[in-house]
């Protein structure tokens, strides 16, 4: 249970995605314009990414090394279009909200370099939680930089107003550039915060 | 090229093969499920459309779609038209904003509803809520711009190109609503 636990909470702190991988920035940065945009791409991401790892586990052995790249994205693409028929077929209100989500999925960097980090050399279990760990730290991310992001661009959270009218919104953090400034920013204060990490863990004496 | 490249795992033919089953497989996978739920998606797209005509025009019984405009209709209660839905499109801050158009048959707006767009969320995405949307109900064509260039319209601040293109798209569905009325007597 202990070795589980440790590949899911990797991918929250030590190693998210966003934050100190730095991959799928653009994403990051595209739809944390609100709450709902970012947990809705968190979710989307996270359950295509523990497929996907399951997936490449499972094939591990019969995948040609020298074509692994175009097979995994074959995978992810597959994962997404009957994701994508299901919902259409069965929840198409749903489909409207994930719709334009769901196709910028299949370019992600980190879903792919999980499959080649992780998932291609691990057993199918151990891979799944390995992507549903990376998916909840990038989740976490996301919700991180969406709510600081509504809240000072529009003075609401999840909708609801937050900052009363005396707040007036400062337009940048909505826009493009005031989510560059902001990651930034927070990728310095994760860095202090896992660089604390580890030295407690160190102190203790305990292996990284 | 070296002999290696010639051994048994790494013939150029086994990793063609490789690539070409992979492919093979998920080709089948989506064509099986897209068999057995495209019938259903198409059903629940229809009805998802009569859903979007329905909260456009409250209280109408019929949508006829006009013949010779593809995705127009008309909208009738008990016999009586209450409405044209025109359907209009323009372009916005990041690519094409559509919308769906309700006009009376005196040819005001009634309502309108953004069915695609890519504006900004959090800030283009409010023409598609109140304040702005409760300008538009009751004013004719000549009424539709905004503020910036000399109209009734008041644009939502920081987002004057998508005001300015939705409120483009609305007018063109007035003035199409406009050529309807005319062929219709």
């Amino acid at each position: 249970m202990k070795r589980y636990w440790d590949i899911f909470s990797k991918g929250l702190v030590l190693e998210n995605p966003i934050f100190v991988l730095a991959l799928s920035l653009c994403p990051a940065l595209a739809v944390t314009t609100s709450v709902v945009n970012a947990l809705t791409m968190g979710l989307t991401v996270t359950f295509v990414i523990s497929m996907n790892n399951l997936i490449v586990s499972i094939f591990r052995n019969w995948v040609n090394p020298k074509v692994r790249v175009p097979i995994y994205i074959t995978s992810i693409a597959t994962i997404v279009t009957v994701a994508e028929l299901l919902l259409k077929a069965f929840a198409p209100l749903l489909y409207k909200e994930l719709g334009i989500y769901l196709s910028l999925v299949v370019v992600f960097a980190i879903i792919l370099a999980r499959a080649e980090v992780f998932a291609s050399k691990n057993r199918p279990v151990p891979s799944f939680i390995d992507g549903f760990g990376m998916g909840a730290g990038f989740t976490l991310a996301m919700l991180i930089v969406g709510v600081i992001r509504e809240l000072f661009g529009n003075g609401t959270i999840l909708g609801y107003t937050v900052l009363g009218s005396w707040y007036p919104p400062a337009l940048i953090f909505i826009m493009a550039p005031g989510a560059f400034i902001l990651i930034g920013y927070l990728v310095g204060a994760w860095n202090i915060w896992s660089a604390r990490i580890e030295k407690a863990k160190g102190e203790r004496g305990e292996t990284i | 090229m070296s002999a290696e490249h010639n051994d048994n795992n790494n013939s150029i033919l086994k990793i063609a093969l490789n690539l070409a089953f992979a492919c093979i497989l998920s080709g089948i996978i989506i064509g099986l499920v897209y068999f057995f739920t495209a019938d259903i998606a198409k059903q629940k797209q229809i009805e998802l459309q009569n859903l979007a005509l329905q909260s456009l025009v409250q209280g109408a019984d019929k949508y006829t779609p006009i013949a010779g405009k593809p995705g127009c209709y008309t909208a009738t209660k008990a016999g009586d038209l209450i409405a044209y839905i025109v359907p209009a499109e323009s372009k916005g801050y990041a690519g094409a904003v559509k919308l769906l158009v309700a006009v009376s048959p005196d040819n005001k707006v009634l309502k309108y509803t953004i069915i695609e767009s890519k504006e900004t969320p959090g800030l283009g995405d409010k023409a598609a809520k109140s304040p702005f949307i409760d300008q538009f109900p009751g004013k004719n064509a000549g009424e539709l711009t905004v503020d910036k260039d000399g109209g009734t319209i008041q644009a939502i601040s920081g987002a004057t190109i998508t005001s300015r293109a939705v409120t483009k798209a609305v007018k063109l569905a007035v003035e199409e609503a406009a050529t309807i009325t005319k062929g219709g007597k």
